[in-house]
């Protein structure tokens, strides 16, 4: 008996737990609730806090800047500043702010939020400067010098040497404005728990599970119409697209590669593709041989097969890159063409470089990485490019902490990496990356670039307010580029975005920025 | 009795202890820093400086480790580098998801597996016992993660009976309901492999015992099978088990990082694996010290229960 009454027990487990199974068919849908796959969590809410995607997504629905992107481009429009002036020698710009608008919290937006907002990164004395890390201080605000209240609507920012990209600068996700009430309240836990004023208020967040933004009702722009966004943490893609076609997801983004013609041919979801202010790029370590020599950079160019790779591995989630400088957008020169796929030429160029039998060199390749995208793949194929004009590519990959710290070495001979400046303006990838001032270990420029007259027409450029100057400046730039190139251009990523039919109004940003807010739900 | 509880408690100390300087060191050695992780490809020098000197990661090593150390015995494991949350309150958090995982794998691994072991062995090269030794070598060669994706295509894609991924679903306020419907597919992903062990291990020691003369005597008295295959044979036969199964309740911790990975549960596991990629310290080294010491706790749990079983064995 007792055999019996045991196994009536486990019995029943089984059975209450295929029960559950049964009642949970169909995940409940709420009305007014959005529901979106992420990739990862996000590390904090605080944008000044963070440096990762999926953290700016979530926490940039909360807070806001001066000045933003417009609705479908990276053309800068007023934000919570409605105008700006800047001043002719371009060290200082002075904000008129928004009236009216409040933080989450009560507070009033004013410019002494602006002061408190920026100085809280910068300045060490600042009473909040020890409440938070603040990863982009000095990179993105290291030639601000002062922060002026004028009065209550108006800021001016004073900088230490004119800096043309600077009104971009102001769009980045660490020039939010926070409240400072909740940010002193807070103190260190604001990072988790943001106040500001954008389109939705934070609510909670269940570490590992969700988080969970409510609709700011007296959201300035316009009426939001979802009543709750939540973010849920999905990190392997077939899970995250289960979810999505069961509906127990609204919206995912960031679709690997190749789950994209199965979402595609899906009558249940809409596939969006937007191509992002991102460039994929494989370095060449500029101050080593043979890579001193620019005619074995050009021969590199040619004999890589870039249609291959957009077409093969990325499955259409790349575009050709022919430069840096994202194609469309103002800096851009349209009459440069990217490198053709010719591996006779590329021999050609290496035999005439005194390398007609090619040479072997070593590329490092992370295995992931923050806008990485299938990196091991695309390596792999262009490293048998390369060998079929002769030059031998020995592979290693390495886990992204541990590449970041090798780069720092410059023993690199080829590294494979990618810049996402989530803005158009050139001033915030060709600088850092390719001026030599910018060498590693000072900078990001780990191609150890240097072309003096490529370094003159940059700093030109950084000192003119006019961008139809700044743009002639650029189009040299990317024509020097072309001819000098520092690495092999390989990509620009293409994001992609699928969602149920429910969810209306979406448009992915090229800024890789998450709007949901102008989402509405049938 | 109490006093080898009393032992073995503080042979604890030196267990920890030496686990803290073990996982101190190897992450500390690794290459690659959390300011450089944290700050990514566009950090510039002065920014990835600035933030290691703010995170103390420009001190002295042996100096490091007697810092947090210190803290750590008044009950502080500090903070998160990259969440800046308290790392005491997020760990113990996440344990919670974990150890109910484990637990239920663990109980649905040993009552699987002994059940479908007594099966095979009362009835010996019967369709009962080929169908678990096909079924045990199905479990045992199949990787985790492989077999996570199908039960989710299965139960998820297709038939849409189970959640995919997380702990609760999005809206729900958290339900018994809910919860065990999330916990299906990762708590059989966690336990196929053990259950498989024990399975073969208690149809083994089973045949073994049930050779042996008090079955026989126990037979001869009369005793209906059912009794004398329950009662007294896989009693005897369960000290191997219990063993196996101390083990594989430290297997399915470990086992539990890659199942909590493709499942989203929000696990121990899933925050060890982004603490470990971002360098995160404190935060690696306070998962590590909690599932030491829920490891060592459990072992010593095992060892007290063998008494249970065998009046013979006595602690002194």
């Amino acid at each position: 008996m007792r055999l019996g009454r045991r196994w009536s027990c486990v019995t029943l487990a089984i059975l209450i737990l295929l029960a559950t199974g049964v009642l949970t068919v169909a995940p409940a849908q709420q009305a007014s609730t959005l529901v979106v796959g992420l990739v990862a969590e996000p590390v904090a809410l605080d944008p000044a806090q963070v440096t990762d995607l999926n953290s700016n997504r979530v926490g940039r629905r909360v807070v806001e800047t001066l000045v933003a992107f417009a609705d479908e481009t990276t053309q800068i429009v007023p934000g919570l500043a409605e105008s700006w002036t800047i001043s002719k020698d371009g060290l200082s710009y002075t904000f008129k702010l928004r009236k009216g608008i409040s933080f989450h919290d009560g507070t009033p937006f004013n410019a002494a939020a602006v002061k408190f907002s920026i100085e809280r990164q910068i300045n060490p004395e600042h009473p909040a400067n020890k409440l938070g890390k603040y990863p982009f201080a000095a990179y993105f605000f290291g030639n601000v010098k002062a922060v002026e209240v004028m009065d209550d609507s108006t800021v001016r920012f004073i900088l230490k040497e004119p800096r043309a990209s600077f009104l971009a600068i102001l769009t980045a996700g660490a020039a939010s404005i926070v409240s400072p009430t909740a940010a002193m309240k807070l103190g260190q836990d604001y990072a988790a728990s943001p106040v500001g004023t954008g389109p939705f208020k934070f609510a909670t967040w269940d570490h590992g599970q969700r988080v969970v933004l409510d609709k700011n009702p007296g959201y300035w722009r316009f009426p939001v119409k979802v009543d709750h966004v939540i973010f849920r943490p999905i990190t392997e893609d077939q899970a995250r697209l289960t979810e999505l076609l069961t509906g127990a997801l609204d919206l995912i983004v960031g679709t690997p590669p190749d789950f994209v013609d199965q979402l595609e041919n899906n009558p249940k979801v809409t596939l969006q593709r937007q191509v992002g202010a991102h460039v994929w790029y494989l370095g060449f370590n500029n101050a080593k041989k043979p890579f001193d020599d620019k005619r074995v950079r050009q021969a590199l160019n040619y004999a890589v097969n870039k249609d291959a790779i957009v077409r093969d591995v990325l499955k259409g989630t790349g575009a050709v890159s022919k430069g840096p400088v994202l194609p469309g957008t103002w800096g851009d020169d349209a009459g440069l063409k990217a490198f053709p796929y010719d591996p006779a030429r590329a021999r050609k160029l290496l035999a005439e470089a005194g390398l007609p039998n090619g040479f072997s060199t070593t590329l490092w390749v992370p295995e992931s990485g923050s806008g990485m995208q299938s990196p091991v793949a695309m390596s792999t194929i262009i490293q048998s490019n390369l060998k079929a004009v002769g030059v031998t590519v020995n592979l290693q990959t390495m886990e992204w902490g541990t590449y970041l710290a090798k780069l720092r070495t410059k023993e690199q001979e080829m590294f494979a990496l990618s810049w996402m400046a989530g803005s158009e303006d050139p001033d915030l990838v060709l600088y850092p990356l390719l001026h030599s001032s910018q060498w590693t270990p000072v900078g990001p420029n780990r191609a150890m670039y240097k072309n003096p007259r490529f370094d003159d027409v940059l700093t030109q450029a950084r000192l003119t307010t006019d961008q139809a100057k700044r743009a002639e400046l650029y189009r040299e730039a990317q024509r020097l580029l072309q001819d000098d190139p520092p690495w092999i251009f390989i990509d620009h990523e293409v994001q992609t975005a699928a969602y149920a039919k429910r969810v209306q109004g979406f448009k992915l940003h090229p800024s890789f920025d998450l709007r949901v807010e102008t989402i509405s739900l049938k | 009795m109490s006093r080898y509880l009393l032992r073995r408690l503080l042979l604890l100390v030196p267990v920890l202890v030496g686990v803290s300087v073990v996982v101190f060191l190897v992450l500390h050695l690794a290459p690659g820093d959390p300011a450089e992780i944290m700050l990514g490809p566009q950090a510039t020098q002065e920014d990835v400086s600035r933030l290691r000197a703010d995170l103390g990661l420009d001190r002295p090593l042996p100096l490091q480790y007697v810092h947090w150390m210190a803290h750590v015995l008044q009950g502080d494991l500090g903070r998160s580098i990259r969440m800046r949350q308290p790392v005491l309150g997020e760990v113990l958090l996440r344990f919670r998801a974990t150890l109910l995982l484990t637990a239920t794998a663990l109980a649905l691994s040993t009552v699987g597996g002994i059940a479908l072991g007594v099966l095979s062995a009362a009835r010996p090269h019967s369709l009962v016992d080929r169908l678990s030794t096909l079924g045990s070598i199905f479990g045992a060669s199949m990787p985790s993660f492989w077999l996570a994706l199908v039960l989710m295509v299965c139960f998820s894609l297709w038939l849409g009976w189970l959640p995919a991924s997380g702990m609760y679903g999005a809206h729900a306020g958290g339900g018994l309901l809910d919860l065990l419907s999330h916990l299906v597919l990762p708590a059989i992903t966690l336990a196929a492999a053990s259950m498989t062990i024990i399975a073969r291990l208690t149809r083994s020691t089973m045949l073994d015992v049930l050779r042996q003369d008090f079955v026989r005597t126990a037979r001869a008295k009369g005793l209906v099978e059912r009794a004398v295959v329950l009662r007294h044979a896989l009693r005897n036969a369960l000290i191997p088990t219990v063993t196996v199964v101390g083990v594989q309740a430290g297997y399915l911790l470990g086992g539990a990082v890659l199942t909590e990975t493709v499942f989203s549960w929000p696990g121990v596991g899933t925050l060890m694996i982004q603490g470990i990629l971002a360098r995160d310290f404190p935060l690696v080294q306070g998962c590590v010290l909690v599932i030491a010491l829920g490891f060592v706790l459990f072992n010593l749990a095992v060892d007290l229960l063998y008494a249970v079983l065998d009046p013979r064995i006595r602690y002194e």
